[in-house]
């Protein structure tokens, strides 16, 4: 005999375990990206938005299923991190909402919860795009009003086969993830978490060992390095080229026999290693991986000596950022690198939020800057797309005077900070932002973490890519060549000036050549280079 | 009523009104490298601006000797004229009227000495509304009056190529010459009864082109009007052909470029204005 409804407390463990099985296939939802851009990781983002939702709840003893409910918004509400994240809390609020007053879930709650979810996610998307993590509620709720089960169990069983189901259907419905040959991001997080659930109440591992290989290019190593644990000390990286008959999985398991914090990246025929492992063990790796194939490359490392030398780096410059009194209007920023973080400083801005491309801000770390502003007048510029629904959110939440200026690139939002001025009426200063940003052309510079062919542009993972204005326009070998290729798009020499803001990848001596090769090419335009220290993109350039 | 007219270098008043209406002009100090220039007199504007840009050393400027003044009223004054009107470049700016208003003190009385708030024609349209005033036939007191309506209804403004030399001059509070810091900016600023405040930041001379001439078409139906630039006539040109169809301007629209003493505290290829609104 089934259980006939959850408690509060069965929630929490169905959390808990949406939450788990979200971090184990974080990665593969992180993969799942439109553009071979290292772009606003979903899978991350969800998982941020999941472990604010959890972190609300972790010691609760409710027992009540509503109160749960509301408690788990709230917390995702806070924690709530890029589109997806933003979207994912939207469902837990409205999931809340449909709870409300029940003290237990059977499955006729539970299919009204889902209802409610999908009326309130789609109501905070002002133009909804089907095929997204939207279609996917939609396709959940309806699945469950018209399931007849009395079972809460079966009827998250029925959840989660309509959720696969509309998730592979996303393709049909939006043609760039067709294009690009993947399913909707959010959309499969979404289903993760409700899959997570249900592996929970079928007594399933949440966090079996999978083995995931990663394209080579996006394979992260300094993150890596945050999680050293006690005795595992070194790091090795092996390069190899395998013999025949190399097996994944028996790889995985001697590398785990070794050490910690694996990971292990493809491309193009060549594998890379990447373990921590305790001073005794660290030929180990290297030996093992002798016997499958050809290494080309080791790199052995003591992470705490590491450590050490990245903490001594980091008395970085003091930032001036502008005061603000009550009264005036301040303006917060998203900035993803300290050069950037300096130069919206010095324009007049009073709070930074560190975030960007790879690491969407949540909700809470808006809210936190607005607290330290002794003003009500507020001003946020996300200056990314991923960012721009949190910024919303937030504002939605404060009692503050905010106005998100919608800006999508760093240069729009430099661009809209010329128009600032913190005397005059908030309204106005927003409106008068908010027309500057389409006064300039924005291109950005990265590489590709996989192939793809994308708004009829041909690329090859490893390749440098140029975005103009947030579209692929070129793909080239060389940094330089795909500078060149992108201003020609961007018709620049119909243009006056060329700032290049140069990211953390690429040294200021490097970034100065190319600056002068681009000088060279485009005489008549003045061509302006700054530090911006952002990660991923070896330059974002603003053409005005 | 026989008034003699002194002004300084910086009102650039073109040479033929200066002649038909006998205004002395004074004047000020151009120093470069060491070698002090008359301006206006000892080094042309062409060949200032020319240098400007590739200067090591920043030029500087110096106001003149209280003498150099004492000399102008003396010799107004001796050729018949009843009173002497000085009208100066803002004592914000410089200690010009200062000094002149020390010479004065020789001939009690007999000279008045005015600091105009402005610079350029800011200073020149005042002049003019004297000398026009003057010969109209009015008495002193009304002259007077008709300055002090010109100042009121003036606005100079001006989209500078760079904040460098703004900051360099130490005339302009630091937080305003820190606006944009580390990007290279193009500042939109208006002068203010001798104080310099930010009207807008552009990046590009486009866009400050752009804001500059929002703010002049934003002032209404004008009395004056002169187009100043910092040796840049191609853009004053181009400036005042985007005001070909405007309404409400003066029939006759000069092109002036500023003096030396003045384009070395604003630097090269500024392009601004100096108006006079309409009286209501």
């Amino acid at each position: 005999m089934p259980k006939a409804s959850f408690d509060g407390l069965a929630l929490k463990e169905l959390v808990e375990a949406g939450l788990a099985w979200l971090r184990t296939n974080q990665q593969t939802v992180n993969a799942l990206n439109v553009f071979p851009v290292p772009d606003g990781d979903t899978g991350t983002n969800m998982l941020l938005t999941m472990q604010s939702a959890y972190a609300e709840i972790a010691n609760s003893g409710q027992r009540n299923a509503g109160q749960m409910a509301a408690a788990v918004a709230q917390g995702a509400l806070m924690g709530a991190r890029g589109n997806s994240g933003v979207i994912l809390s939207q469902l837990w609020r409205g999931f809340a909402r449909g709870l409300h007053g029940h003290e237990t879930i059977d499955a006729a709650t539970l299919a009204h919860a889902f209802a409610e979810a999908r009326d309130t996610a789609y109501k905070g998307v002002v133009r909804p795009v089907e095929g997204t993590i939207l279609t996917v509620s939609k396709d959940i709720a309806a699945a469950a009003q018209t399931a007849t089960t009395d079972d809460p169990v079966e009827m998250l069983r029925i959840i989660v086969a309509a959720a696969d189901k509309s998730v592979e259907n996303t393709p049909e419905l939006l043609p760039i993830l067709k294009q690009a040959g993947v399913v909707d991001s959010g959309g499969k997080g979404l289903f993760f978490i409700l899959e997570g659930m249900l592996r929970q109440i079928d007594g399933q591992s949440l966090d079996a060992p999978l083995i995931s290989v990663q394209p080579l290019s996006a394979m992260n190593l300094e993150n890596a390095l945050e999680d050293v644990e006690a005795g595992q000390d070194w790091e090795v990286v092996v390069d190899f080229r395998p013999k025949n008959g190399f097996e994944l999985r028996s790889f995985y398991e001697q590398l785990e026999s070794m050490g910690t914090s694996i990971q292990v990246g493809e491309g193009e025929g060549m594998y890379r290693m990447h373990i921590h492992v305790p001073l005794e063990n660290r030929y180990k790796p290297i030996e093992y991986v002798m016997e499958l194939g050809t290494i080309t490359k080791v790199a052995i490392e003591n992470l705490l000596a590491q450590m050490d030398e990245l903490q001594a780096g980091t008395g970085a410059p003091t930032l001036e950022l502008t005061n603000v009194e009550a009264g005036q209007i301040a303006v917060v920023a998203v900035s993803p690198g300290t050069g950037l973080s300096r130069i919206f400083a010095s324009l007049g801005v009073s709070a930074l939020v560190a975030g960007g491309q790879t690491m969407n801000p949540s909700t809470k770390d808006f809210l936190d800057a607005f607290d330290n502003l002794p003003t009500d007048k507020i001003i946020i510029l996300p200056n990314n797309k991923n960012i721009i629904l949190a910024a919303n959110q937030a504002k939605g939440v404060t009692v503050k005077q905010v106005y998100v200026v919608p800006s999508k690139t760093i240069p729009q939002g430099l661009a809209a900070m010329l128009h600032f001025d913190p005397e005059s009426d908030v309204e106005k200063v927003a409106g008068k932002m908010s027309r500057a940003l389409d006064s300039i052309i924005t291109g950005e510079i990265t590489v590709a973490t996989r192939s793809v062919e994308i708004d009829g542009v041909t690329v090859r993972e490893g390749q440098v890519i140029g975005l103009l204005n947030g579209k692929l326009a070129v793909a080239a070998e060389t940094v330089e060549a795909a500078c060149l290729q992108l201003l020609e798009k961007a018709e620049a020499v119909t243009y006056e000036l060329i700032t290049l803001f140069y990211g953390s990848d690429l040294s200021p001596a490097e970034a100065n050549r190319i600056a002068d090769l681009l000088q060279k090419k485009y005489p008549e335009q003045e061509v302006e280079v700054q530090e911006g220290g952002q990660p991923h993109y070896q330059f974002i350039i603003s053409i005005e | 009523m026989n008034l003699g007219l002194v002004s300084d270098s910086p009102c650039d008043l073109p040479a033929d009104l200066i002649a038909r209406y006998q205004i002395e002009v004074v004047p000020a100090m151009l120093i470069i490298a060491g070698t002090s220039y008359r301006d206006g007199i000892d080094i042309t504007r062409e060949a200032f601006y020319a240098r400007l840009p590739a200067l090591k050393t920043p030029p500087t400027t110096a106001a003149p000797s209280p003498l150099d003044f004492a000399n102008r009223y003396r010799k107004l004054l001796a050729a018949g004229a009843e009173h002497v009107l000085a009208i100066f470049t803002a004592a914000r700016l410089t200690s010009i009227p200062a000094i002149a208003r020390q010479a004065a003190e020789e001939f009690p009385g007999q000279v008045t000495v005015l600091e105009s708030g402005s610079l350029s024609l800011g200073i020149g349209f005042q002049v003019l509304a004297a000398a026009e005033a003057r010969e109209a036939g009015q008495p002193l007191a009304e002259i007077l009056a008709t300055v002090r309506s010109t100042r009121s209804r003036l606005k100079v403004a001006a989209a500078l190529d760079t904040m460098d030399y703004l900051r360099r001059s130490g005339r302009v509070p630091a937080a305003i010459t820190a606006l944009g810091g580390l990007l290279n900016i193009r500042p939109v600023v208006e002068l203010r009864e001798g104080l310099i405040l930010p009207l807008a930041l552009a990046r590009t001379t486009q866009n400050a082109t752009r804001q500059l001439l929002h703010a002049l078409l934003g002032l209404g139906a004008l009395e004056r009007l002169t187009i100043l630039h910092t040796g840049a006539e191609a853009r004053a040109r181009g400036f005042l052909s985007l005001l070909a169809n405007a309404p409400g301007l003066p029939e006759q629209i000069g092109i002036v470029n500023v003096t030396t003493v003045i384009g070395t505290h604003v630097g090269p290829n500024g392009l601004g204005f100096a108006a006079v609104r309409s009286k209501a």
